[in-house]
Order: structure tokens, then sequence, then C-alpha cells
């Protein structure tokens, strides 16, 4: 019983010092805002709620379930960096970013699940009648996996003792490689849509990959400016400092991969793939992507890291910010800029409505109240684990 | 006996844009009202020639029955396949609405029914071809635009009209294979 006891109090605690109150409020907020948007497609049903149409079937939801997802299995690959590499730095850090990527996670299954119009349907005949040439059966499998290793993984950091490092380093592998085949295949998700010719190729399987892994950063460098009130202890220097170099060369990476798409998707203008390309650069989707993936995502960030010269962690936790602001905006330009361009002319009697040659997309308030669904349940728990379970540093 | 392999042939130059067809599908299927609930459209095609001799060609269209079919491969659960006479039909009660059927069809031939709770699309109107009738927009065209039939069978109209005439298909550069054939 004393142990019982001993090993609880191992786990649970109050931190006072961590300025979690606020957040949990606001993710409470945001709860209720979600609720109310799972009220309204219950009641008047998805059609009406949300602003995807015939010729843009996949709009903001999958946009923000591949946001939150992602930055998951971007935290699952520094947690394997640092337990199955043993890279120390990020090792230590391996309480707080196994619970982040488990959060995570959850939040992106709130957002495909609300998207999928029959999810429990969904959860049988994944099993009962899979067809294992679909890239989203793989998506299942791998996020299913990937949901199952992050249990196990909590399960040995904070109950499993004594600890059993062999097997925490081998669960952190196969976490990691899962969240990289899965992530890819999510790429591969749009990749196989013969209609869209803008997905095709290598560029988002990679791109997702690479800006998983500058968002799991972004989000540890700003988390930690919270949790420590902007005044990160010194002890965390190499933490910070790996976490802001990590970040910053998969920014560059991004960086590198966005030119090229943009520009073999302009040169001789190949069909379909540039009208999507020109609606990123001077279509409809321009400020989003200029401010939003340009400013926001890569250039912003890139200049604050190379501001702060590894050292000041503040400027780095403002480029978490500004990352994880424009990572959403690199999820959700690409997706809808795939499906502008409408599969038949705009003519009298196609159905179809173009303007300047696109279809239209913009999300309806229903499908921004399911956004803050996921983000209210990221803020709620995962600011209410930080105020009463022990995630210090080891 | 040969299996068959249904197809549709198009003779768009006699079309009057009369739309019976688009009528006859909604009836025929109990396809529901709304903008983006359609099983066939009849496009406007741009005007040719010029004043005071203009043309203009009036185009319907709707699901392709594609041989390689985008929409069955990344459909999940199987809920889209394709019958032994390559008709691409939908088990309503396996659809999940992932609509990754609707992002891949390159004809934009899918849409999400109200009716089923699943996504939709033209049927070749199989419960009409089982009992030897013809589908209902083959049916009602008042100056037969459409002709259904088995390619398999090289009597059937359908194929004496493809041996006859040069044809055309939609998007070939999709690698599709369409059983819906347009002449020149
Ligand atoms: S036209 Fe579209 S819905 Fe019909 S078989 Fe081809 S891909 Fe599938
Ligand atoms: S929406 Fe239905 S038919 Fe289309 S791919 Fe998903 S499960 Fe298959
Ligand atoms: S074959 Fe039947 S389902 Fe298909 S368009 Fe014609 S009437 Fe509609």
């Amino acid at each position: 019983m004393t142990n019982q006891n001993n090993s609880l109090s191992h786990i649970f605690r109050v931190n006072k010092d961590i300025p979690a109150m606020p957040f949990i409020a606001c993710g409470a907020a945001l709860l209720l805002v979600g609720l109310i948007g799972v009220i309204r497609v219950l009641v008047y049903g998805q059609e009406a709620v949300y602003g995807v149409t015939r010729q843009v079937p996949w709009g903001l939801l999958i946009a923000t379930y591949a946001y939150f997802v992602i930055t998951s299995t971007g935290l699952a690959f520094i947690g394997g960096l640092g337990h199955a590499f043993n890279v120390q730095p990020f090792a230590r850090i391996g309480k707080r970013i196994v619970l982040l990527a488990f959060i995570i996670l959850l939040a992106g299954f709130t957002q495909i699940g609300m998207e999928i119009g029959h999810p429990f349907r969904l959860m049988y005949l994944f099993i009962l009648s899979p067809n294992f040439s679909a890239p989203i059966v793989w998506m299942g499998i791998f996020y299913g996996i990937e949901l199952f290793l992050l249990s196990i993984e909590l399960y040995l950091i904070f109950v499993k003792s004594p600890k059993n490092h062999a097997l925490s380093a081998a669960t952190a592998f196969l976490t990691l490689m899962v969240g990289v085949a899965a992530t890819s295949n999510l790429g591969f998700v749009f990749g196989s849509l013969t209609a869209r010719p803008f997905y095709h190729g290598i560029y988002f399987p990679t791109f997702l990959v690479v800006s998983g892994i500058a968002g799991g950063c972004a989000i540890l460098l700003l988390i930690h400016n919270i949790i420590y009130r902007f005044n990160i202890p010194d002890e965390l220097s190499r933490t910070m400092s790996g976490l802001s170099k990590l970040m910053g060369l998969c920014i560059g990476a991004m960086l590198f991969l966005s030119a090229w798409k943009i520009i073999s998707s302009l040169y001789t203008a190949p069909a379909e793939a540039y009208e999507a390309a020109t609606a990123l650069l001077s279509g409809p989707l321009a400020i989003n992507f200029w401010c939003g993936e340009i400013i926001f995502a890569l250039l912003l960030p890139l200049a604050m890291l190379l501001m702060s010269r590894g050292k000041n962690f503040m400027i780095m936790g403002a480029a978490g910010l500004f990352f994880m602001i424009g990572m959403f905006f690199t999820r959700y330009d690409f997706i809808v800029a795939g499906q502008l361009h409408p599969m038949r002319a705009g003519n009298a009697g196609s159905h179809v409505d173009v303007l300047n040659g696109l279809v239209h997309y913009a999300p309806s308030s229903g499908e921004w109240m399911i956004f803050a669904l996921g983000l209210g349940l990221f803020f709620f728990f995962y600011f209410l684990a930080e105020r009463f379970i022990a995630l210090e540093p080891e | 006996m040969k299996r068959k392999r249904y197809a549709i042939v198009f003779d768009t130059k006699k079309c009057l844009n009369c739309k019976a067809c688009t009528v006859a599908c909604k009836f025929e299927n109990y396809v529901p009202v709304g903008d983006d609930s359609y099983r066939l459209w009849v496009t406007e095609m741009p005007l040719e020639g010029r004043f005071p001799v203009l043309r203009q060609e009036f185009r319907p269209s709707q699901c392709q029955h594609c041989e390689n079919a985008p929409c069955e491969k990344v459909c999940p659960t199987g809920a889209t396949f394709r019958t032994a006479e390559g008709v691409v039909l939908i088990d309503y009660d396996k659809c999940i609405l992932c609509k990754a059927c609707m992002a891949a069809c390159p004809y934009d031939a899918r849409f999400v029914s109200k009716k089923h709770d699943a996504v939709e699309k033209c049927t070749f109107c199989m419960h009409r071809v089982s009992e030897g009738r013809e589908p209902a927009c083959v049916e009602t065209c008042p100056v037969r635009v459409r002709e259904f039939g088995d390619l398999n069978d090289p009597d059937s109209t359908v194929s004496r009209l493809l041996n006859q005439r040069a044809y055309y298909q939609l998007k070939p550069e999709k690698n599709t294979r369409p059983r819906l054939f347009y002449l020149k």
C-alpha cells in the first residue's frame, strides 16, 4: 500500500509553478464550442453544417486532422531520437514528448471522427472488410498502431518501475518508424487520387514527414517557454538548442521541397497542377500562402532561430509559435489547392460553378467549431496533465 | 457464353438538350433534390463556327464505369466495387463516407446522397438491366443519343456503332479506360 502510494506520488503532484490554469480554461471553452459543433452535426447532419462540396470533398477537417496527427508523429520522431538513438538532450524531456504526442494524436482523431460520415461503421468494416489497396486502410492501421505504441510508452515512462531501458528503446524506435510510415502514407492518401495531379509524386509524403518533425520541435520549444514562464533553466539549454537546430534544418528542407514543388508545377504548365500552384501564388489562396506559409511557417521562424543563436530561448519559443500557426496553412493550402481545379469546364448544364477557372471552398462555422474541439482537447488535457502530473526533465 | 461487358455509346450530335434523361434518372433512382445531387449532367459545349453558321454540341455524361477505376482502388471498405460485367457499383451499407472516391474520380461523377446516407452515382440502372430493360436515361431519350449494350456481343448496337464510326473517350490521359464512348 505504501509502495503504491509512493509510486502514485511519483506520478501525480500539483505543480503550482506552472501557469496551466489559463490554458485549461481556454481548453474548456474551446471544448464547449466544439461540443456545440458536434451537436449541430448530430442534429442537422454534415451536409448542412460543413462547407465541403461535391467538387471539394476534403476541406478544413482533413487539414486539421493532418495538422494534429503529423505533429504527433513528429514528436514521436524526436522522442525516438532520444530514447532509441540515445540523443540525451531529447531523452531528458521524454515524458513531455510522449504525453504531448499521445494527446495531440487523440485531438487528430476527433477531427477525422467528425469528418467521416460513419465513424462507427469504419471501426468494424476496417476489420471485417478492409481493402488493402486503399491507402486509407493503411492510414488506419499505422495510426492505430501508433496510438497503441504511445500508450505502451506512457506506461513504461510513468508506471513501470524499475525502468526497462531496452524495452523503452525498442518501443521508441518502433514508434518513430511507424510514425514515419503513417505520415508518409498520409501523403499518399492524397497522392493516390488519380483526379488530382498536384498531389502526385514524392513531395507531399516527404514534406509531411519533415514538417511534422519541425512541428514537434516547434511545439516543444513553445511549451517549455510557457511551462517555465519564458525563463527556461540552463540545464535545458542543450535540449532547447538541439530542438532549434533540428527545427531549423527541417524548415530549410521544407523551403527546398516547396520551391521545387512550385517550380515543377509552373514549368511547362502541367495540366491541373499548374492551376493549383497559381491558386497558391496569385489565386484565392495567395494570402494564406504568402503570409501563412512563406512568412509564418518558413521565413519568420527560420530568421528567429538564426537570431536566437541557440541561446535565446524566448525567441525560440516565439519561432515555435509562429511555426505552429504557419504549419496549419501548409496543410490547409495544399489540400484545398489540389482540389480547386474543376473536373469539367463550368459551362451551362455542367453543374460546376467556377470563378477564374477554379471551384470555390470556404470552411463553414461548423467546421471551425470541430477544429475548436481538437484544439480544446489538446489544451484542456495537456495542461491538466502539466498541472497534476510530474513531467519534469530526467 | 461470354461474360457481358456493358457500355454506353453516345451520339452527342443528336442531343437536343431537352434534359429528359436527367429527369428520368432522378425519378427512376429517387435521386434527392439539391445542387450537388445528380447522377448525370448535360454540358453545353462552347459555340463553334462563325456567325451566322454556328454549331453547338450538348454533351451528356455520367459515371464512366472505368475499367481501371480510381474510385474503387481508394475505397477503404470495398463499398465501391466492379461487377463481373464491369459496372462500378456502391454497397451503401459499407460506405463510411470518407469521400476518398469523390476526390479520386476524374469525372466528378459522385456525390453524398441524403437518401442512402452514403456516396451515390450512376449504376447503369442495374435494377432495370437485370430485368432485361434499358437504363432509364437510354430509354427515355427522344432521339436515342445513348445506346446501351454488351461490347462482347459483336451484333449489339454498341459494338456495331464502335466498329463503324470513329469515337473518343473523356480524359484518356487518366488511363481509366471508361465504358462510355462518344461518337465523333
Ligand atoms: S467515373 Fe468516377 S465514379 Fe465512375 S468508375 Fe470512373 S472513377 Fe469511379
Ligand atoms: S465514401 Fe464510401 S464509397 Fe467512397 S471511398 Fe469512402 S467508403 Fe468507399
Ligand atoms: S444509367 Fe440509370 S443511373 Fe445511370 S445516368 Fe442513366 S438513368 Fe441514371
